[in-house]
């Protein structure tokens, strides 16, 4: 379209672009059609309906503590759960719920020895197996990661641990450089937060790409409605979706601040948790793991670590371009990635 | 053609807004480089960690005067209802522990009723 006619239509546009806009937060998410398993405080186990399960080993998703887990079941047709349901696993999920001020004394103890054992247990009740294969994303695949390298009690459970995007060491991430030195004290933040605020979190977040995040989206979004290819049903669940910040406990929040960026301890094998050492050697289970060329909140050096820690005899690496989102959530995914995730799981997950 | 010219895919020389785009699509990629070096610099690091702290600092003191209020008008504020969300979440923690427990007897009973069913099962009869 030439200038001329672009500006007689620009009210117009501006009116869809607005519209797109002011009404993302009424995109629908999360619609697969799930059953409450367990709950605890906040946290919920949730398993997802099915009449096509045919691999003995459920998969069970975890999820970040920043953002929801929603991302897992974006849009029907960009749903990662509808496509695993479709290949016949059967698929639980652990959802952190929204923690408040109240909830300040969650630690990383609690998630990893509390509420993700718990998780797995419901989920070996409620499918009736003996094994289960946990699939962890950013922060969820560290927590996974933790929980495998505790000494052996329902970590034998584990058959097949999927690790994505997940950060070990972030002290080569920017992340680093704004939290990792000595004058930027996370116990006294998290003491007077109590929780984190999740929109802080998520300002930080795109912080670390300012203009992209600030400014690119919208004006490809307006490039999108002037040239007739905005497809609102793929922004708004994934704009809804960034910006569904639950908070972040502060107690879990400033250990994560100095295991992750200041001390490096996960891969030093410093970690304790309530006197239990977190020792990734542990890991034995059938592993994959998934890194993005472009993931700039954990960068792919982050996770390389886990190669030279692990003890798994089976080891796959998928190391695939996208950003930490996108690789497993943007268009592409469900010609790239999921097919492959699927196929590794399948081969993995039958008696 | 004169050289220097670009064409696009076709062959056909770029349009002046092509170019025009071109070039906004450049200084915008130009100024993305420049300010995702800036905020990795120590010094934006140090000054969001200590913007970070005031927020908090100055997050805290609102509430604390808001409780202050509400207190002092003999109405629950929101330190009140944490302390008691608190305590219904060392409840919750408590009865999830005896559930478990109850849940790992029922196996076990389970488990040894199926066992003396299976001796009874194999006794010999009379």
């Amino acid at each position: 379209m030439s200038a001329l006619p672009r500006v007689a239509r620009s009210p117009l546009d501006a009116v869809e672009f607005w519209n797109i806009i002011l009404t993302t937060d009424d995109a629908a998410t999360g619609l697969a059609p799930r059953d409450v398993v367990w709950t605890h405080r906040r946290t919920t186990l949730y398993r997802y309906r099915s009449s096509r399960r045919s691999h003995a080993v459920p998969l069970l998703l975890v999820f970040a503590l920043i953002n929801r887990p929603d991302i897992f079941d974006l849009r029907p047709g960009g749903s990662l759960v509808e496509y695993l349901l479709a290949e016949g696993f059967d698929v639980f999920l652990v959802d952190w719920g929204y923690p408040g001020e109240e909830d300040a004394d969650m630690g990383l103890e609690e998630y990893v020895c509390d509420e993700l054992d718990w998780a797995v247990r419901e989920t070996l009740r409620a499918s009736g197996a003996e094994e289960l294969s946990l699939l962890g994303w950013c922060i969820g695949a560290t927590l996974c990661a933790m929980y495998c390298g505790l000494e052996r009690e329902r970590q034998s459970a584990v058959r097949n641990i999927v690790l994505l995007t997940m950060p070990i060491d972030g002290r080569p991430s920017t992340y680093a450089k704004w939290v990792g030195g000595d004058d930027f004290d996370e116990e006294r933040v998290a003491r007077l937060w109590g929780a984190l605020p999740g929109r802080a979190i998520d300002q930080a977040n795109k912080m670390l790409k300012p203009m992209s995040n600030f400014f690119t989206t919208y004006r490809r979004l307006w490039d999108g409605v002037q040239q007739g290819t905005a497809r609102r049903e793929v922004y708004q669940p994934m704009a809804k979706w960034i910006a569904d910040n639950p908070a972040f406990p502060g107690r879990a929040w400033a250990q994560w601040i100095r295991l992750m960026y200041k001390d490096g301890a996960l891969p030093a094998g410093r970690v304790r948790l309530r006197g239990r050492r977190v020792d990734l050697g542990r890991i034995d289970q059938n592993l994959l793991v998934i890194t993005a060329g472009a993931d700039h909140i954990a960068p792919r050096n982050g996770t390389m670590p886990i190669f030279d820690l692990v003890s798994s005899e089976d080891v796959t690496h998928f190391d695939r371009p996208g950003g930490h989102i996108g690789l497993m959530a943007g268009s592409a995914a469900r010609k790239g990635i999921w097919p492959d995730l699927a196929t590794w799981l399948a081969e993995r997950s039958d008696r | 053609m004169a050289s220097g010219t670009k064409t696009d895919s076709d062959g056909a020389p770029d349009s002046p807004e092509d170019r025009l785009r071109a070039l906004y699509e450049q200084g915008e990629a130009a100024t993305a480089d420049a300010l995702e070096q800036l905020v990795a610099r120590p010094s934006f690091g140090a000054l969001l960690a200590h913007s970070a702290e005031n927020v908090a600092a100055l997050t805290r003191i609102g509430a604390e005067i808001a409780d202050l209020v509400l207190r002092n008008l003999r109405v629950a504020g929101r330190a009140d209802i944490i302390r008691l969300a608190r305590e219904l979440n060392r409840t919750e923690d408590k009865l999830e522990r005896v559930l478990q427990e109850v849940e790992l007897l029922r196996d076990e009973l389970r488990d040894s009723s199926r066992r003396n069913a299976g001796r009874k099962r194999g006794e010999p009869a009379g």
